[in-house]
């Protein structure tokens, strides 16, 4: 078992990998909100 | 986390993403098996709501024509004449809401309803012809 | 050559190791790559998805006997975007170029009536034929060459481990994200003319498309992989 330090970069890397999934499914489900808002009160 | 050495994780795969790896294989396994369903199933699926077998496919293109412009008049011209104008192009039938945010007068189609909805217009004809000596 | 230290019983396993793998993938891909393309004209689709299943149970079998196969996740990548990048193509190519054929006018209208009514209110009364929608016509004429085509090429170089593969794919999935974005903004904005009169409005839409998130799930692998792995 070799444990290799996460490096600082890759930390960084990953932070910012998630926080932009998190920024494109946050959209894509405002999206779908604002979508199914519009569905509950028109008649389509 | 992932506490498994290197060298049991996936080539080119680090141990700082191997969790992040792991979501992204489930979520595209299931987008890869979504896609290749849907690749496969969708336009027998479409053709059997819209009446196919009994209808041929020029027949529901001719119902949509008629639902589409509101005009029960309308045929779908197949072949198209190739560099002719568009089939709806200047037609005054169609029924909206206009607006700034158009709104169509047509309905949803039902589960074979176009089926339903020919022969229904073709016993119309049908009579109306039987009623005109 | 080393042939001085090793044995050479040891040197043709290797050799023979590698041949082998080689093969499988190839064989794996043969299938799986036909079926891909096949699935992607979503009329034939239907034969595709035999030869699909037969590529992928090759994949797995190739990989169940310690060959050394491609990473699942460059696979699962590279017939993602292969799969998706092709329905996208041959729709809008059919709505662009060949709005006018029989197909065109029973499958993009019965999915239009379905799920999207961009693709069935006033269908073919533009002067340019098509889609009738506000915007999605400019989004057609985007999309279909720099991004959709140009991902079918990229995910054939990255299914291959080839380093232009993978900076293409980082590419066009970006393309993928602003196409995404927009197409999306869109859609909202003009929801009444996309989901009056249609089967089923939004969540059928969604529950369709929402696979089709293929760049979201494929950039945080491509940026995070091991770039070594791939060749010039």
């Amino acid at each position: 078992m070799k444990e290799q330090p996460i490096s600082e970069q890759d930390r960084r890397r990953r932070r910012a990998l998630i926080a932009f999934q998190i920024v494109c499914y946050g959209y894509l489900l405002t999206m779908f909100l604002i979508q199914l808002h519009m569905y509950s009160t028109r008649d389509w | 986390m992932n506490k498994a050495p290197t060298d049991e994780l996936p080539l080119g795969t680090t141990p700082a993403f191997a969790g992040m790896h792991k979501w992204l294989q489930r979520g595209l396994i299931v987008c890869l098996t979504a896609l290749v369903l849907e690749g496969a199933f969708t336009f027998p699926l479409l053709a059997l709501w819209y009446g196919w077998p009994q209808l041929s496919l020029h027949e529901i293109c001719t119902e949509f024509e008629k639902i589409r412009f509101a005009d029960d008049s309308r045929e779908c011209i197949y072949p198209y004449p190739l560099f002719g104008p568009a089939e709806g192009a200047g037609q005054k039938t169609a029924q909206d809401e206009w607006g700034i945010q158009p709104k169509p007068l047509y309905k949803a189609i039902g589960y074979r309803e176009l089926i339903q909805r020919r022969d229904e217009r073709l016993a119309r004809q049908a009579a109306a012809h039987a009623s005109q000596p | 050559m080393t042939t001085n230290t090793m044995s050479m019983g040891g040197m043709n396993n290797l050799d023979d190791h590698h041949r082998r793998s080689r093969e499988a993938q190839w064989q794996a891909d043969k299938w799986m790559m036909s079926g891909a393309l096949l699935l992607g004209t979503a009329v034939f689709g239907i034969l595709g998805f035999p030869l699909f299943l037969r590529g992928m149970a090759l994949q797995l079998k190739a990989q169940r006997e310690g060959l050394t196969v491609r990473p699942i996740m460059v696979t699962l990548i590279g017939y993602l975007v292969a799969v998706d990048a092709a329905l996208n193509t041959i729709g809008w190519a059919l709505d662009l170029v060949a709005h006018h054929t029989l197909l065109a006018r029973v499958f993009l209208m019965a999915w239009g009536n379905m799920f999207d009514a961009g693709y069935f209110w006033h269908y073919n009364e533009l002067w340019l034929g098509g889609a009738s929608a506000p915007g999605e016509k400019a989004w057609e004429i985007a999309l279909l060459p720099i991004v959709f085509a140009m991902r079918i090429a990229a995910a054939i170089g990255f299914l291959q481990m080839k380093r232009w593969g993978h900076q293409w794919l980082i590419i066009t999935c970006w393309f993928g994200v602003v196409a995404w974005t927009g197409y999306i903004a869109n859609m909202t904005i003009f929801a009444d003319v996309r989901y009056t009169g249609v089967v089923f409005p939004v969540i059928g839409w969604w529950l369709y498309d929402i696979f089709y998130i293929t760049p979201f799930l494929a950039l945080p692998y491509l940026h995070s992989v091991n770039r070594e792995i791939f060749s010039n």
